[in-house]
């Protein structure tokens, strides 16, 4: 019996092994970093006609309370704390958006519908609902 | 050794990507029959669902929309009182509107949309109606006056109907339709309040699907897990409007004029046929509890419910009592329907 090939560890062999053993690693790393990312701090995404004007991270965000006013058709002031959004006010004729009050949990969203604005919070740690109906 | 470890690392390192791409959701949101749609879809025929799906809502709303001159509706209310051709599948659906206010001894009705812009929840003028107008819009309410024979139907003179109770519900049974169509087994539609979950998420669990709390805008009464399911909410909190220091909701009794008082804050129906749910969701918030219960009780249509009362209870069915998850520390005492 012959052995069946040779091979001895070659000095090379080795610096593969590590390369593909970093790149591995850093891969893994990277993506899994970014899904923790995307699901890390509490977001506020205000998008308009379905397309997001603004994000802001409601964990870092540097003030305590700030507003943001969007135009359109009707003009909305969007309230924004720490932990929490609400629709402050809005010219619009059925101030349903202002009716909903204080939203806080990844899912929740607030929409004035006459000025297609939607409110989404995302994110906040472990997303513990996929929707939320009602 | 060296092989097993070459091999492992190649294997760690291509599983790190494809875990990443396989989960990639698609997603949509839409402006449509009075709403926001949003639309999530995985896999390889997410994007023909997607797109396919708002086309099939633009369809629908122009065939169902009661503010559109050239929909079926219109046509049908211009000519009450007189036999009016319709197109077979608004005929079906009339159907199933006709069945489900006869189930529900009229509690959901769709003859009483005149009333219902009366207040301005159409149009978003909102009002209170004086009892003399009411008293007048009522006499023509009515779903019984309606005949349907085939594609003719009939409403009575005076009477004018809107599919708006059934349709965004009906528009989720039809994109269920699209996404089996286009292959796709895992997603997640939203159509104003009318939740459809397509099989499980991609990670092979169930759905998450949150009960809004109408007393706490930040709140959920519970978690319901599903899927394969239409979940559908109707709620006093959703559109109103305060007068004088009382609140009205959009919700309108048809016996009454008025909106519903039953001790109901929101009603959430669960299962495999969204027409059906958002039906229900509505009739079963202007019945009441006891109604609402003995209904489930009779067993004529499969579905479950989660019923939210002003007095802070909430009420699960058994079917989905399993599946629910009680919202720690929100004040409400829960009980299992059996």
């Amino acid at each position: 019996m012959k052995p069946s090939v040779k091979l001895k560890p070659a000095p090379w062999d080795a610096l593969v092994i590590l390369i593909i053993l970093a790149a591995a690693v850093a891969s893994g790393l990277y993506f899994w970093g970014q899904s923790r990312g995307a699901e890390g701090d509490l977001t506020a995404v205000i998008s308009q006609d379905g397309k997001v004007i603004q994000t802001v991270d409601l964990t870092t965000m540097k003030e305590d309370h700030t507003e943001i006013t969007v135009g359109g058709a009707y003009t909305n002031v969007i309230e924004l704390e720490r932990d929490r959004v609400r629709m402050e006010s809005s010219d619009c004729p059925t101030q349903d958006c202002v009716h909903t009050g204080w939203i806080s949990r990844p899912g929740q969203s607030i929409v004035c519908l006459p000025n297609r604005l939607v409110v989404e919070l995302v994110g906040g740690g472990s997303p513990d609902v996929d929707v939320v109906i009602g | 050794m060296k092989r097993i470890f070459a091999v492992l690392s190649a294997l760690l390192l291509a599983l790190s990507l494809c875990a990443c791409g396989a989960e990639q959701a698609q997603d949509a949101q839409l402006f449509a029959m009075d709403t926001i749609m949003d639309f999530e879809a995985y896999g390889t025929g997410a994007g023909d669902a997607l797109s396919d799906s708002k086309a099939e809502i633009i369809r629908l709303e122009k065939l169902l929309s009661r503010t559109k001159e050239s929909s079926e509706i219109t046509k049908i209310n211009d000519q009450a009182g007189t036999p009016t051709e319709v197109d077979a599948e608004v005929a079906s659906l009339l159907k199933s509107a006709l069945e489900y206010s006869a189930a529900t001894n009229g509690a959901y009705d769709i003859t009483v949309a005149p009333i219902v812009s009366a207040w301005g929840f159409i149009g978003g003028d909102y009002r209170v109606p004086s009892q003399e107008e009411l008293n007048g819009l009522l006499k023509d309410v009515g779903y019984g006056r309606i005949t349907l024979s085939g594609t003719t139907v009939t409403l009575g003179a005076g009477q004018s109907v809107d599919l708006g109770g059934i349709a965004k519900g009906y528009a989720s049974d039809r994109i269920a339709v699209i996404y089996a169509k286009d292959g796709v087994t895992s997603g997640m539609i939203s159509l104003g309040g009318n939740v459809w979950v397509c099989g499980k998420k991609p990670d092979g669990t169930d759905w998450r699907v949150a009960v809004q709390d109408p007393n706490d805008s930040s709140a959920y009464v519970g978690i319901l897990s599903l899927s394969d399911a239409f979940a559908v909410t109707s709620g006093a909190y959703q559109r109103n409007f305060t007068q004088d220091g009382k609140t009205y909701h959009h919700i309108i009794d048809p016996t009454t004029g008025y909106p519903a008082e039953s001790g109901l804050t929101s009603v959430t129906i669960v299962a495999k046929n969204g027409t059906m749910s958002d039906a229900f969701s509505t009739a079963l918030f202007v019945a009441g509890k006891d109604k609402a219960i003995s209904f489930w009780r009779s067993g004529k249509y499969d579905f479950d419910m989660v019923l939210v009362t002003s007095d802070k209870q909430v009420l699960v069915t058994s079917g989905i009592a399993g599946q629910f998850e009680k919202a720690e520390g929100s004040g409400y005492a829960y009980e299992t329907i059996g």
